[in-house]
């Protein structure tokens, strides 16, 4: 088994538990969590991508708003501090990443002529 | 703003907005694989799926751009906002253009072998320990993965469920995707591109994101983003009434970071939480009509006597009291718990 079909056994395997979080989550858990879910079933399949992809944090969620463990001050307070150095490392990132790119590229001389440079293959007698 | 959930949440002006975006997404399709199939042509000619992958793919990092200006654009004026509105629309209908090209670029280089097409994608080019012909797909494959990430966490029981705090922390990934999409242009097409049209677009876009994000981080840093400090009294002063203006709020941040967002009404004081309960949106920048302030990201209403929003809506931010002291207002920095009905403060007793 080579690396790539690794990763896709794992990206599989992620998957399948998420289908198994959301069979349980969108059935049983939803309604348990939420008010506004309860008696609203049409939106629910919109969800199951999501816990396709974040089912951990779906499961801790649940846990911490199950046992009543969410701290609702936390919702107000909007993670602005480290606003300005994302910024301003997004802004650096992008010329940089552009002209290592650039730097890259390889330009091919306008009068080129193809040249043979392996050797002659052998003739077959 | 819904009593329960729906699927989407449908009004004129997010029929409008989509009808807008798509017609221009359409258009440039329609532009890009109809009327100049020579756009990204190079030496050698290309054949329509190749040429329709370019098309799409070209499309989605114009879409991504998009999306990170109307931030920066917003914050620098606030004539921008309503670009803000239906931006998760925006950033789902690109994601489904990502994936188009994914799919067009698939079934092409990597759908004739004997080897599963998925596999062959990560296996074709291994070469990540040098930039010349380094693996540029696997930026595509990761900017994808964010761009998916995001739009299927984009249904408002998300926000609710994993918190704004948390579901933004994800959504930052929207600057992963950019810079690595960046990176997949950089090191992908534009190595072999001969026609420096699109070239120069691209690199346009993409500076212009990267110039509206400082700007806008500099004016917001410029425009007060300083801890008040908390006085011997445990309060912290906001400002004198001279300075507020009926309907409106003056906003002030405290040393927990928390902000407060202090609004005069008819000669009454009231004071809130700034973040709005939905995405933490700035309501200390909407003016109160009837008692009711209204974020100007997303229209979410609240009262800002006891923070909650009208009936039959179950939104609920914090509330906070306030002291006046002759002409000055200082603010408890306890916050009361979301929907706390607090008696305004009379400025003419």
């Amino acid at each position: 088994m080579n690396i790539a079909e690794i990763i896709f056994l794992l990206i599989k395997s992620w998957t399948l538990i998420g289908a198994l979080v959301a069979l349980v989550f969108l059935t049983v858990g939803i309604d348990r969590i939420d008010e506004d879910a309860q008696g609203a079933y049409a939106f629910r399949p919109l969800l199951i991508p999501a816990c396709l992809l974040i089912w951990p944090l779906i499961i801790w969620r649940w846990f911490v708003l199950e046992t009543g463990r969410d701290q609702w001050p936390k919702r107000h307070k909007p993670p602005r501090e480290s606003h300005f150095w994302v910024a301003i490392a997004f802004a650096v990132a992008i010329p940089v990443i552009m002209l290592l790119g650039f730097s890259q590229k390889q330009e091919w001389p306008a009068d080129f002529k193809p040249q043979k440079i392996s050797s002659e293959q052998e003739q077959s007698q | 703003m819904s009593v329960k959930y729906i699927p989407v949440q449908w009004n004129s002006n997010k029929w409008k907005y989509n009808a807008v975006m798509l017609s221009a997404v359409f258009a440039y399709l329609w532009i890009f694989i109809e009327l100049t199939p020579d756009i990204m042509q190079n030496e050698g000619r290309i054949n329509s799926q190749v040429h329709n992958a370019r098309a799409f793919g070209s499309c989605a990092f114009f879409m991504l751009t998009v999306i990170l200006c109307i931030g920066p654009l917003a914050r620098l004026d606030e004539r921008f906002l309503p670009l803000l509105y239906n931006r998760r629309h925006f950033g789902v209908i690109a994601a489904a253009i990502g994936v188009t090209h994914a799919f067009y670029i698939i079934n092409w280089y990597f759908a004739f072998s004997k080897s599963n097409k998925y596999e062959a994608l990560l296996f074709a080019n291994t070469s990540y320990g040098q930039l010349a012909g380094f693996p540029f797909e696997i930026f595509g494959v990761f900017s994808l993965t964010c761009m998916l990430l995001l739009a299927v966490t984009s249904h408002d029981f998300w926000l609710k469920f994993l918190t704004p705090r948390i579901w933004k922390n994800v959504h930052y990934l929207i600057y992963a995707a950019y810079i690595s999409v960046v990176a997949h242009v950089s090191f992908g097409i534009l190595q072999d591109q001969q026609d420096n049209r699109l070239t120069i677009a691209i690199i346009i876009s993409a500076l212009a994101v990267a110039v509206l994000h400082v700007l806008a981080a500099f004016k917001e840093r410029k425009t007060g983003d300083v801890a008040a400090k908390t006085l011997d009294n445990n309060l912290v002063r906001v400002c004198d009434v001279s300075e507020m203006i009926d309907g409106y709020a003056k906003v002030i941040k405290l040393e927990n970071g928390e902000r407060v967002a202090v609004y005069l009404q008819k000669d009454k004081l009231s004071a809130i939480s700034n973040a709005c309960a939905h995405q933490n949106g700035p309501l200390g920048e909407g003016k109160i009509i009837d008692c009711l302030v209204t974020c100007p990201w997303h229209g979410f209403q609240y009262n800002v006597k006891d923070g909650s929003s009208p009936a039959p809506f179950t939104e609920k931010v914090p509330t906070y009291n306030l002291h006046l002291d002759g002409d000055t207002v200082f603010v408890d920095p306890k916050a009361n718990p979301p929907g706390t009905y607090v008696e305004p403060v009379a400025i003419n007793p």
